[in-house]
């Protein structure tokens, strides 16, 4: 189970794509060794990747006990399960930030409606992503420093309505009534913005 | 732009929002039955789409947890996996080595050896204690019949023996021979003697002296098959003096306590 990057022929790949094409990440290396049962591989990665989690699952739950209790959560996933982490389909950190969000939303939406289709969506999640990632191009500090630069571009509500999807996990039509906007402006400002972030990260890169 | 074009790029506008986890019921469904088709398209741009929604993570405000979170894990982390090396040793522990497998078959073959050896020698010992008893049986029988023969022997050669001849009533029937010694005992003897019908047998009977004593039952005999007749009586119920005369019946097989038979063969004992 190791991540090598592979070319694409998609521009926004093709240019975040490290010239290396067989490439074994530090992170699959990592996983590669909790599969053995590896404790000190399993400090280097929450070394490595607890800050960001937990940054994004306190985002989410916006209360620190709860979030710590989330990322214990997510990490005892991985070393228990770290077998389902599939580094052919992608690097390591988009994963377990999937994982991490998915299960930050998983509380927040206890018991309601909406968790009911988080589960759903939780169960086609951890395949993430195929191919490269910001790390062989931007390091974390740089990379987290742009992808808000990018999104401080977009208009203040296009910017919120991305937030609410993301953090809180709504859908087009909750978040524009939270906005009192209309559908279809909501789901072209998400487009919208997501494509522009994007288009941002490959000019950096 | 035909119809399945015009599809994909619908489905296309949708991926992001569908990474982003934001549409409702209905487009996800719709989504996500066009992905399970497989359209190669979309998944890649699925797969982008995840990686690109991933980065809104370094939208939150930076925190760091706490490092008792990091303890918390480690010393969970360290203890299942001390169980695990723990079960995983205690797996290849119990395990059974292949050189004891091999001392296990050697054992084994060794006692089935030495059981089949044990059988062997015991059909052996019982075969040898079989020979031997019968071979006992043998010499037991060969002294008894030279035991018998010597005395046989004395009877017939000690002057002080009384010969007693026993004619047959019946003409061509062959004369017995009786030579009664009055310590030994009483021999008699003939040749080409014809053979008692059936299991009949021949019976010596003394007569006493007594009037109206009744006949007193002695040996019985069947003749060989050459129709040698050699009997001893090595205790006759009488001694010479009290007995008148010595006959043979032919009575059923085991004899009689009276003869059933007119005697065939008869002789006087000489009084003293």
């Amino acid at each position: 189970m190791l991540y090598r990057r592979r070319s694409s022929p998609n521009v926004f790949l093709a240019v975040l794509t490290p010239s290396e094409s067989n490439e074994v990440s530090p992170d699959a290396a990592l996983v590669n060794r909790l599969l053995q049962r590896d404790v000190s591989a399993f400090e280097d990665l929450y070394d490595r990747h607890s800050r960001i989690v937990y940054t994004l699952v306190l985002r989410i739950l916006q209360q620190a006990s709860t979030a710590e209790e989330v990322v214990q959560d997510v990490f005892l996933h991985l070393w228990r399960n770290a077998a389902q982490y599939d580094g052919s389909r992608g690097p390591f950190l988009p994963w377990l930030l999937t994982l991490a969000r998915n299960r930050a939303l998983d509380q927040l939406r206890l018991k309601s409606e909406r968790q009911r289709r988080r589960e759903e969506q939780a169960e086609e999640l951890p395949p993430v992503v195929a191919i490269p990632d910001f790390e062989g191009s931007l390091d974390e500090k740089r990379r987290a420093k742009r992808v808000r630069e990018l999104v401080a571009l977009l208009n203040p509500k296009q910017k919120r309505a991305i937030e609410l999807a993301y953090f809180e996990g709504l859908s087009h039509a909750e978040i524009a009534n939270a906005l009192q906007e209309p559908l279809g402006t909501v789901k072209g400002w998400i487009r919208n913005g997501l494509l522009r972030l994007k288009e941002g990260l490959q000019a950096t890169s | 732009m035909n119809n399945a074009g015009q599809f994909r790029d619908h489905f296309r506008e949708l991926i992001e929002a569908y990474a982003l986890g934001s549409l409702d019921a209905e487009e996800r469904a719709a989504v996500g039955a066009h992905l399970a088709t497989g359209c190669e398209e979309c998944t890649r741009a699925l797969e982008d789409a995840r990686l690109l929604v991933s980065q809104l993570a370094y939208l939150a405000p930076e925190a760091a947890p706490l490092d008792m979170l990091r303890g918390r894990l480690l010393q969970t982390v360290r203890a299942e996996a001390a169980a695990a090396k723990a079960y995983t040793s205690a797996i290849s522990k119990s395990a059974i080595p292949l050189w004891m497998w091999g001392a296990v078959a050697a054992v084994l073959f060794f006692a089935l050896y030495n059981a089949y050896e044990a059988h062997s020698l015991r059909e052996t010992i019982r075969k040898t204690q079989e020979a031997l008893t019968a071979q006992m049986e043998l010499q037991q029988e060969s002294a008894r019949r030279l035991a018998w023969a010597q005395r046989e022997a004395l009877i017939l050669t000690d002057p002080r023996s009384m010969k007693i001849a026993m004619s047959a009533g019946t003409k061509g029937m062959p004369e017995l021979q009786a030579t009664w010694h009055h310590s030994m005992g009483i021999v008699v003897s003939g040749q080409k003697l014809p053979m008692p019908s059936g299991n009949r047998t021949l019976q010596l009977w003394l007569i006493p002296k007594a009037p109206g004593a009744k006949p007193m039952p002695s040996m019985t005999l069947r003749p060989d098959a050459d129709g040698t007749f050699d009997l001893l009586v090595a205790n006759p119920p009488d001694s010479p003096s009290g007995t008148k005369s010595l006959a043979i019946t032919e009575e059923p097989a085991g004899g009689s306590p009276q003869p059933t038979s007119t005697p065939i063969w008869v002789g006087a004992v000489a009084g003293k």
